[in-house]
């Protein structure tokens, strides 16, 4: 992205975490603190379980200087600044698996002493990787529910289509291609027009036409209150294993 | 309005016919008005499922080139918001179409379309006064169960679609947008939305058109086929008639509503 793969460092206990960033040209050590001692941002990107022990070691070498970025789900501002020295910047940030692509949907929020210019920092070093978007902290784990594990409805109803083409003589990997390419070139046209779903979805419909057959199907089947059974019931899941 | 119960004079007097008579009935009517069909005349049929051909056909017999157009209007033309579409015939000219549609439009909204679709206009607004009144009862529930008296209930009910209604026709925005506008974020609306949406809300109402549409296609194609012979027609609807009515004479059982050119 924006960043030299010779200014980042990587630290993590194993090595076989590291290659990764090895072969991008980073530089790696397995000596958190010698992370904080180099980088002015950092972030920290482990298990939940495993980040107030690593907040632990890493305390007395946090300074006003730095500013955290904590990846890890569940784990709230509040508790991220408590484990800190008060007054450090934090910021929490969820993205979603697609980053890895650069087409990743992302969220950030501030704790209460990182300001305007944390904010732009890190607004403008993820969007290279995809959409990043400052929010209050209670959307976060809405965000998890519609875009976190939201990739996976994604590739269930990429899945069925493909079978559906299947079913009815296509090739599989034919049809999960095209599948794809089709959740594509509509996220796509959703993005760039910025016109509402509803009537880009009725401007498919010619009167008495295939799409609009299939849709009553859809429709039939309820598949709008079970997809937003399942952002709801993630959402739910999202804020209860942060009380955990 | 002048009232007649002969069929005979009102056409003799009339420019513009319009046969509101039920579907069955047509063919009598259009026999007995038959001979005194001029080629002035413009016969409208309202009829559900009867075709512009086969009024055509009927009158071609007294009358060789007769103007035939064929609308489907809805209830609500009673308080000038009713809902219409007409098709013209073979030997029906432009400004006939546009006489129809003026006069249709001064009750509400009126438009051309290609005969075929008038079935479909059937699910949808021919229908569409019935689904409406549906939900405006099960609202008024809704709004019983939660406490409100039932007259204010459906009082409110009938204004909050009425206002959207009114919302949809004056606005550019796509109805989903609209819904959108309604719904903040967590907030009563999208809460009960899900609910609509687990219901299958959606659906019922497609397939309520739907079924509407393929019914009146039913009826027409039953009717076509003249399964039933026009005299047991004739003499059940006037039996029926006798029962109901006893002081009105047989030759009013049919009624044909006419409208003037001149009023």
């Amino acid at each position: 992205g924006k960043v030299p793969a010779s200014s980042i460092l990587a630290s993590a206990p194993s090595d076989k975490n590291l290659d990764t960033w090895r072969e991008s040209g980073c530089r790696t050590t397995h000596c958190n603190l010698e992370v904080l001692q180099e980088s002015t941002l950092v972030f920290l990107a482990t298990k939940p379980h495993v980040l107030p022990g690593v907040l632990q070691e890493i305390r007395p070498a946090v300074g006003p200087h730095h500013v955290i970025v904590s990846l890890a789900a569940g784990i709230t501002l509040q508790t991220l600044q408590r484990l800190l020295p008060s007054g450090t910047k934090v910021l929490r940030l969820m993205p979603n698996l697609p980053c890895v692509v650069q087409a990743g949907a992302m969220v950030f929020a501030r704790g209460s002493s990182a300001g305007d210019e944390e904010a732009a920092l890190l607004k403008s070093l993820l969007s290279s990787c995809g959409l990043c978007e400052e929010v209050p902290e209670s959307y976060i784990n809405i965000h998890t529910g519609l875009s976190g594990s939201g990739v996976a409805y994604v590739y269930l109803f990429a899945e069925a289509l493909a079978e559906g083409a299947v079913k009815m003589g296509m090739p599989g990997g034919l049809a999960s291609r095209i599948a794809a390419q089709t959740l594509l070139g509509a996220a796509k046209m959703m993005l760039e027009t910025g016109e509402h779903p509803a009537k880009l979805r009725g401007d498919v419909c010619t009167p008495g036409g295939t799409t609009i057959h299939a849709l009553h199907q859809l429709e039939k089947g309820a598949l709008r209150a079970t997809v937003m059974n399942a952002v709801e019931a993630a959402t739910n899941r999202a804020c209860d294993m942060a009380k955990d | 309005v002048n009232f007649t119960v002969s069929n005979k004079d009102t056409v003799k007097s009339s420019d513009v016919l319009f046969l509101a008579v039920k579907p069955p009935i047509i063919p009598f009517i259009l026999e007995e008005v038959g001979p005194d069909i001029e080629a002035r005349h413009i016969v409208v049929s309202c009829a559900a499922g009867v075709t512009i051909s086969s009024i055509e056909k009927k009158l071609s017999t007294f009358c060789p080139t007769p103007k035939v157009i064929r609308c489907m209007t809805n209830t609500p033309v009673i308080v000038r918001e009713g809902a219409t579409v007409y098709a013209t015939g073979t030997h029906a000219d432009v400004e006939d179409g546009k006489l129809l549609e003026q006069l249709m439009a001064s009750v509400g909204f009126c438009t051309e379309v290609e005969e075929d679709l008038i079935d479909a206009v059937t699910g949808l607004s021919g229908s569409g006064p019935a689904y409406a009144f549906t939900a405006l009862d099960a609202l008024a529930d809704g709004g019983v169960k939660m406490g409100l008296p039932r007259r204010l209930a459906v009082r409110l009910g009938a204004q909050a679609l009425l206002g959207a209604a009114k919302m949809l026709l004056e606005s550019e925005q796509h109805p989903g947008q609209l819904k959108d506008n309604v719904c903040s974020p967590g907030g009563a609306t999208i809460h009960a939305l899900h609910f609509l949406e687990s219901g299958g809300f959606r659906s019922l109402l497609i397939n309520a058109v739907e079924a509407s549409c393929i019914r009146t296609r039913e009826l027409q194609h039953l009717a076509d086929q003249e399964k039933i012979s026009p005299a047991a027609i004739k003499k059940t609807l006037l039996d029926k008639v006798k029962l109901e009515s006893p002081s009105l004479s047989v030759a009013s059982a049919s009624k044909v509503s006419l409208f003037t050119n001149k009023s």
